[in-house]
């Protein structure tokens, strides 16, 4: 399914972002095909900054984002969710006050698609689900809690996902279960994904190519099969 | 119809246990679906109250009621909603904090241009000149009808809750009260949705006002304290913020304790229902409010659905 030399889905060009004035991301330019595309990089790098802005849910400071050929710079979150961006944070993944299919239901809120057959497609990818589906999210585990925020990601029927660090924190049996849900969500669905990740060495095993962040600036692009120990090395300042 | 049993002081006690419930329900839905923590509830109330009781009596109307009246009280209505839409843009963005001071601010401000702009309001001195739209018998009889089209109005508003808590729009309502950035996120306008909650419920409790004005026929800025605001609030948060039904057992048991139990069939001396009573009632809303926060800050109903889930899940 990957085609990295197709059209971009993703492209950014000299984005600058940040917090109460203070610059994070430093000038990235992107372009992001229908592919696995990771964004590696020691804490602080500015990896969920990066995302974050992509999702449009941090202002950038200067450079233009375009998403599916149309500038998106200055377009608010819910509208480029509703184009089709679907966005994983790293925390605070779930409402907590809702029930998994509550939590489901929201992500279909928008689309054409029916919302049964769109959480049917959810509960086949992850099969815990339908069994907790009564339950409050709230009450979850840590893992749980990531299968709703990526099913609620899914039901919006995105073109491009953004997930941040989904296995941080998790078991090492989520951690394997998760990197193989990206590769299915991919190839079965066609959807382009931006991983985020600490974890190197698994996300070089999904990925097409690879972005190691530095201090939020762009250290190198490569394709994953390329990407050298002494470059990640020194992309991750040890 | 034998209205014997329904003394003076009954219609006031039901009529202000009806409309606070009313103010909860709707103060339910800013601040526990929502999460809005609206402190200016007398704010729209007072302002619907006003703009219609200055209308009302002040304009020289071309025609008489029922005419006069539903104008002046779709005035206060549109006011109130007006003014929500307008401090509800305000405050929108900002944090909790931010979110009750502006709201209480708004309050003062009513309070203070109804105390000030004394050759619309009379100020201090009070506005009389207010009618019932309809003549009956007696006062008595007009009172009571007045307390049934409450009552209908306050059942429309629970309906109109209950909906909203079966329906997608509450299910948005909580998600962007729960987790904004997330809602923003999945397609949602987190800033359109608390902006719309916050203009229906002000003008929902500015409706609420131009009611309590037409049953006092007197409209008195002391009326625009800080004690409506507390007791739809200290109802809210005893019966559960989160709570369909939460509304209406918190103001059951504090309203209706004082406003009914106390005033009604309690026999206290007729001098204390002056100020000791009033007073108590601040105090003791007061001492619950924080026993309430302390103790079970879900409130009386608490979140049952996850209480019941968590016994179950512990095996307790």
């Amino acid at each position: 399914m990957s085609d990295p030399s197709g059209a971009p889905i993703l492209e950014a060009t000299g984005l600058r972002s940040g917090y109460h004035g203070i610059t994070v991301i430093k000038g990235i330019d992107l372009e992001v095909r229908n592919e696995v595309f990771a964004v590696l990089g020691a804490n602080g790098a500015g990896k969920t900054t990066l995302l974050a802005t992509l999702a449009r849910l941090i202002p950038s400071m200067s450079g233009v984002l375009r998403f599916l050929g149309e500038d998106v710079t200055h377009t608010p979150a819910f509208e480029t969710a509703a184009r089709g961006i679907g966005y994983v944070p790293q925390e605070k993944g779930v409402f907590t006050d809702l029930t998994v299919a509550e939590n489901l239901t929201i992500g279909g809120m928008i689309g054409d698609r029916a919302v049964d057959e769109r959480m049917s497609e959810v509960f086949e990818l992850f099969p815990d689900l339908a069994v907790l589906r009564n339950q409050v999210a709230g009450t979850l585990s840590g893992g749980e809690s990531r299968m709703v925020a990526c099913g609620r990601a899914l039901m919006q029927d995105p073109t491009l996902l953004l997930l941040d660090e989904p296995t941080a924190g998790l078991s090492p049996l989520y951690v394997d279960m998760f990197f193989e849900k990206i590769t299915e969500i991919h190839r079965t669905r066609g959807v382009g994904i931006i991983l985020a990740e600490q974890n190197a060495t698994k996300a070089l095993q999904v990925a097409d190519r690879v972005m190691v962040l530095s201090l939020g600036e762009a250290f190198l692009v490569e394709e994953a099969g390329n990407l050298t120990t002494e470059q990640l090395k020194e992309g991750y300042r040890i | 119809m034998n209205l014997n049993w329904l003394d003076a002081f009954l219609i006031t006690g039901l009529f202000s246990v009806f409309m606070v419930i009313g103010l909860a329900l709707l103060l339910h839905l800013q601040m526990g679906l929502a999460r809005i923590a609206n402190f200016g509830v007398v704010g729209f109330w007072g302002l619907g109250m006003y703009v219609y009781g200055v209308l009302y009596v002040q304009v020289d109307w071309p025609f008489d009621d029922p005419w006069r009246f539903l104008l002046s009280a779709l005035a206060g209505v549109v006011a109130a909603g007006i003014s929500g839409l307008l401090v509800g843009w305000l405050i929108a963005d900002l944090d909790e904090d931010g979110v009750l001071l502006g709201t209480f601010g708004f309050a003062t401000i009513v309070w203070i241009l109804a105390t000030t702009e004394t050759a619309l309001t009379k100020g201090a001195l009070g506005l009389g000149g207010l009618q019932f739209p309809y003549r009956l018998g007696n006062a008595k009889q007009n009172e009571a009808l007045w307390l049934l089209i409450l009552i209908v109005v306050v059942a429309l508003i629970m309906l109109y809750v209950w909906r909203v808590h079966r329906s997608p729009y509450g299910r948005l309502l909580v998600a962007v009260g729960g987790n904004e950035p997330l809602a923003q996120s999945l397609g949602k306008p987190a800033f359109r949705t608390k902006l719309g909650v916050f203009t229906v419920g002000a003008a929902g409790m500015g409706l609420l006002g131009v009611m309590y004005g037409v049953l006092e026929r007197f409209l008195e800025t002391s009326n625009l304290g800080v004690d409506l605001t507390l007791a739809a609030v200290v109802g809210l948060v005893v019966g559960g913020t989160a709570r369909l039904w939460g509304p209406v057992v918190g103001v059951a048991l504090t309203v209706g304790l004082f406003d009914i139990v106390i005033q009604s069939y309690i026999p206290l001396p007729k001098s204390w229902y002056g100020q000791a009573i009033p007073v108590l009632r601040e105090m003791v809303f007061g001492a619950v409010l924080i026993g309430i926060l302390l103790f079970r800050p879900l409130g009386i109903l608490g979140d049952m659905r996850r209480d019941k889930l968590m016994r179950s899940m512990h095996g307790e």
